[in-house]
């Protein structure tokens, strides 16, 4: 796998309602080019929404999200936009139940058009970096929660993204096996270059990343911004 | 993108099937009504050329050709015009037959050439004014009667004096009487059925049909196949038949599919909202629903396809007209089956895939986590 260059993360002042609940007011947050960015906060604070609007899955009803320069959710094709930049770890695997763990690695290449056969030379080579070679043609009803896991993680690599947003990927996990998944993650961040920002309440993330923000009723706790490494 | 269609529709393998099903029935009912069409329109053609002929002389705005009347003094006018070579009244006396209600019994004068084109296989000609009739080989075949024996029309007897084969299947399927045997038979003196005609050398079909019917009004020239069909009332009705059942398997169909491929992407918005998460166009995720129904459908119509061949063999059995009818499956009705089958599957599918492209990966994601 390539190594590739971390995105820069810049949200200014960015607010987003759903009807009339307001999930996030004016929100701002910065992460430079292979940072790892912790965002904390109780369940309803709008740490989700915060990362669905930082990969492009929504638009924010006001300020301005930038990935390398580039408004994703501006962009005339945000999927094409998203697929360049972006990977996304959710804390359910989230995985297609009837494809086997390669072929769900495959996914997002086919969505970038990859050809076959390179689709499956890099899902395999994922695969083994995630330790999971061994169990490729498995489906994921025959793997663990932290398996699987792991597979949402190869599959959130495929496209080689600058820039990997993973939502509670720990939250359905057990200690131990949080564990493991969180050496992966912060394994292959500081292998790969590229930009981590997890949401989670678990305090171990926080305790790995670079800087932690921590979300309440929609806003940054000003008082609540750690850098946790320098 | 093949495999994950395949796969979608094997996990949710009872919907695929039924949906399937419902789309075949469609398609066999259309494969089999048009296989029944094409077996008429042949049909049709044997009786448009019966004995040979170029052309059929019929009374116009007749429901159908076989209830044509005619006086039988137009034969001789019509045998005088310049455009004729030699024509010959025929009487038909259908459902004549308790054994075979679709066999037609032929009132045929015995020095037309109706009469004369028929090739004796077996015993010799009736003798004039005997109670004497031809049999077709394929009738003879069917009810099991060699010449000799006796048969029943319209409850009087007459004895088999001879077999035929003319290679016309109404002809084969049926017997010939002679024409004044016909007319008293069915107490019609001085009436025919119709009048069928061999042009003259260098005469063109359809400008002597134009000629006849300018020349003798109230009647109509049928001189092909279709004509005849559009004639008669039957090949007319199951034109519209056709068409009535194509729009309504077009509609249930596509409802059906869309109802399908509706409900699949309502239980599989996670699915569908993660494809676009990963960075599958919205169009990419269409062309998933979209081609997933118009797999289902195709392999509807391929089952369709296969119960509509053995459907138009029942039908025509069902309709008791076998005698006349064979149905005949040609490659372009089959390629319409499959067409319908088609047409279903995108009709069907456009409204979930516009639904799909649609989607807000968010909320498609949020759904799926409950």
């Amino acid at each position: 796998m390539s190594l590739a260059t971390g995105a820069e993360v810049i949200v200014e002042n960015v607010s987003k309602s759903f009807g009339r609940i307001s999930a996030l007011r004016e929100v701002s947050l910065r992460a430079g080019p292979g940072e790892a960015v912790s965002i904390a906060g109780r369940s309803g604070s709008g740490k989700t929404t915060l990362l669905a609007l930082i990969g492009g899955l929504e638009q924010p009803d006001a300020g301005q999200i930038m990935i390398d320069g580039r408004a994703i959710w501006k962009e005339p094709r945000p999927a094409q936009a998203r697929r360049e930049v972006v990977g996304f770890v959710f804390q359910r695997h989230l995985l297609l139940g009837a494809l086997s763990a390669r072929a769900n690695v495959e996914v997002p290449l086919i969505g970038a058009g990859v050809h076959r056969s390179e689709r499956r030379r890099r899902a395999l080579s994922l695969l083994e970096e995630v330790g999971l070679a061994g169990r490729a043609d498995h489906l994921p009803s025959e793997l663990s929660g932290g398996e699987s896991q792991r597979v949402a993680v190869a599959r959130a690599l495929a496209n080689e993204p600058r820039l990997l947003l993973a939502d509670e990927p720990t939250g359905a996990l057990d200690s131990k096996t949080s564990e493991r998944v969180l050496d992966l993650l912060f394994r292959l961040r500081d292998q790969l270059g590229m930009t981590l920002v997890v949401v989670s309440y678990d305090t171990a993330v926080s305790a790995r990343a670079d800087c932690t923000i921590t979300l309440t009723d929609g806003t940054i706790d000003s008082a609540n911004v750690m850098l946790s490494r320098q | 993108m093949f495999a994950i269609i395949t796969t979608n529709l094997l996990r949710r393998s009872a919907r695929t099937v039924f949906t399937a099903l419902g789309i075949a029935v469609g398609v066999a009912m259309i494969v089999a009504l048009l296989s029944f069409t094409q077996g008429l329109k042949e049909t049709a053609a044997g009786l448009v050329h019966l004995g040979g002929s170029d052309l059929g002389v019929f009374q116009a705005n007749v429901s159908d050709p076989t209830a044509s009347i005619l006086p039988d003094s137009l034969v001789g006018r019509l045998a005088a015009s310049p455009d004729v070579a030699q024509a010959t009244p025929l009487l038909l006396i259908v459902e004549g037959l308790k054994q075979d209600q679709s066999a037609i019994v032929f009132g045929a004068d015995r020095a037309g050439f109706f009469t004369r084109g028929l090739v004796l296989i077996a015993g010799r000609p009736p003798l004039r004014g005997a109670p004497e009739v031809l049999l077709g080989d394929r009738l003879a075949r069917s009810l099991r009667l060699p010449s000799g024996g006796v048969l029943s029309i319209h409850g009087r007897y007459y004895r088999v004096a001879g077999i035929y084969h003319s290679g016309i299947l109404f002809e084969d399927s049926g017997a010939v009487l002679s024409l004044a045997q016909a007319q008293a038979l069915v107490g019609r003196p001085g009436e025919v059925t119709d009048v069928v005609v061999q042009l003259a050398t260098g005469a063109r079909a359809s400008s002597a049909a134009q000629r006849i019917e300018h020349s003798f009004p109230g009647t109509q020239v049928i001189t092909d196949p279709q004509q005849a069909l559009r004639a008669g009332a039957n090949g007319t009705l199951i034109s519209k038949a056709v068409l009535v059942i194509v729009v309504i398997a077009l509609i249930v169909g596509s409802i059906s599919v869309a109802n399908t491929m509706a409900m699949s992407i309502m239980e599989r918005q996670g699915e569908l909202g993660l494809l676009s998460t990963v960075g599958w166009s919205p169009l990419r995720v269409a062309s998933l629903i979209l081609g997933e129904g118009i797999a289902v459908s195709v392999l509807g119509a391929a089952g369709g396809l296969l119960l509509g061949v053995i459907g138009g063999g029942l039908l025509v059995g069902a309709l008791g007209v076998s005698a006349y009818v064979a149905p005949s499956v040609t490659a372009w009705g089959l390629g319409r089956g499959l067409l319908v089958g088609v047409a279903i599957g995108v009709l069907g599918g456009i409204y979930p895939a516009w639904r799909v492209t649609r989607m807000r990966p968010l909320r498609a994601l949020s759904a799926a986590r409950g």
